[in-house]
């Protein structure tokens, strides 16, 4: 199998972290609950994944990294935090489904910060004039989970602090290959999955809360039983109910791989494989590939359609010839109508730190075949 | 030996509260609070030796971990807040 769908999860993980998983389902329980060896054994590797990312992500206190079960957990506290129904919130146009469906269902006003792709000029310049407006919260992606366009998140932010509107980054596509700073960003909010850039297992995810959230979940905490409302501390707050020990255990692993990597020297990878699939495949008749004109603006995503065919179609015959892509809209309406292929839907393709030029030969040899059919 | 217990608002307080001690090279433990100085029900504490809380206190403000408060564990078993 020739796995070429990272952003949707990343597949092959440093083996470490399927090892700590199996190491925790046997040895470890639930972080504070008690005082035994497997309770302050799992406290410890908690502890030890909260300061990890914390060093990664530039958070002073640990406690401000919050365990979800993925970013749209995260984004879902994030968005019911600070929006109510009626207020105005300004988003990008390359938002995925995890900030526009509790925004609708929220009642907010959505105004879309609209650009071309792969403009990131233009993409600020949207920001700053939809600003002008007011807004009661900004919500971008770091990079599209469509298009691997990279956002100026870094001046979005700017904007935002500028005028004291509370900042929400999806870092999605991001996290574990393009620097991520809260103390750069000043975000209110930074959501992300575990199991996708940081090589952590399916069931993570981490929220970054630089401003007090609103708990999404209420239960028990192991903290302040005697109080009827959750703990007014983080990270407590936010965390009713037992932890997911196995995916916390292996996530650390994760962010140690990509730690002792580099996201430079990852993001390095992923973009040179990007650029020769976007290279070969676009010499294809009747192949038609989104590739940014400049390299630094796309990271390890890139989207191609063919005349003619359904991206569907295509999806599930590179399936069936051992290569998995995602076709279709990505959860991503938003992000397809502003890039005009809301009608088609499109391929993707989407590395990680583990693929290789050759698999992505392999891919543009499938298209080719397919395209004779 | 007589040793004190720094009482935490939470287990992550107290994971930062002792690994800020340890790198400063005082011993310290985490326990789950006593419930004789736990007022609001499940809590963690750290504890320190006599001979290193006034290091330990002066370590903790340094870092911005102030203590919320802090027990003498006396020699029957029971507790006796210190006024910080």
């Amino acid at each position: 199998m020739i796995y070429l769908d990272s952003a949707a999860t990343t597949m092959q993980k440093p083996p470490q972290v399927a090892r700590a998983m199996a190491r925790a389902v046997g040895r470890m329980a639930s972080p504070g609950r008690g005082g035994h060896l497997w309770a302050r054994r799992a406290a410890e590797t908690a502890f030890a994944c909260r300061q990890a990312a914390a060093e990664l992500f530039g958070i002073t206190e640990p406690e401000r990294v919050v365990f979800t079960s993925n970013a749209t957990h995260g984004l879902n506290i994030a968005i019911r935090t600070l929006v109510r129904a009626g207020d105005r919130v300004v988003i990008s146009g390359w938002e995925h489904n995890a900030v526009t469906r509790p925004l609708h269902s929220i009642g907010a006003e959505i105004v879309t910060a609209r650009a071309p792709l792969f403009d990131r000029a233009g993409q600020l310049a949207a920001f700053a004039q939809a600003l002008e407006g007011g807004a009661k919260a900004v919500i971008c992606n770091h990079v599209s989970n469509v298009f691997g366009f990279i956002l100026p998140v870094a001046e979005i932010a700017a904007l935002c602090r500028a005028r004291e509107i509370p900042f929400i980054l999806d870092a999605s596509q991001s996290a574990g290959c393009l620097p991520v700073r809260q103390d750069q960003l000043g975000a209110a909010f930074i959501a992300m999955p575990g199991h996708k850039g940081l090589y952590g297992p399916q069931g993570t995810g981490l929220l970054l809360c630089g401003s007090e959230p609103v708990p999404l979940l209420e239960g028990g905490t192991g903290s302040a039983s005697l109080r009827q409302d959750m703990p007014d501390f983080l990270p407590d707050r936010l965390e009713a109910g037992t932890h997911n020990m196995p995916g916390i255990a292996g996530l650390l692993e994760g962010i140690r791989y990509v730690r002792s990597r580099g996201t430079e020297v990852i993001l390095r990878r992923e973009r040179r494989l990007i650029r020769q699939a976007a290279r070969e495949l676009s010499a294809l008749p009747g192949v038609e590939v989104f590739e940014a004109p400049n390299p630094v603006e796309q990271a390890g995503v890139l989207s191609f359609r063919i005349a003619g065919l359904d991206c569907e179609e295509a999806g599930e015959y590179l399936g069936r010839q051992g290569i998995g892509v995602r076709a279709g809209l990505h959860c991503a309406p938003a992000a397809h109508r502003s890039a005009g292929t809301l009608e088609t839907g499109t391929v993707r393709v989407s590395v990680s730190d583990f693929n290789t030029p050759g698999e992505l030969k392999l891919l543009t040899q499938a298209v080719s075949a397919l395209l004779k059919r | 030996m007589v040793y004190y217990l720094i009482v935490c608002r939470s287990l992550t307080y107290a994971q930062r509260t002792a690994a800020a001690l340890e790198r400063a090279g005082i011993t310290a433990h985490i326990l789950r609070s006593p419930r004789a100085v736990d007022r609001e029900g499940c809590s963690h504490s750290v504890k320190v030796s006599q001979r290193n809380l006034a290091n330990a206190l002066l370590v903790l403000g340094r870092a911005g971990l102030p203590p919320r408060r802090v027990f003498l564990i006396q020699g029957d078993g029971g507790y006796k807040e210190v006024l910080l």
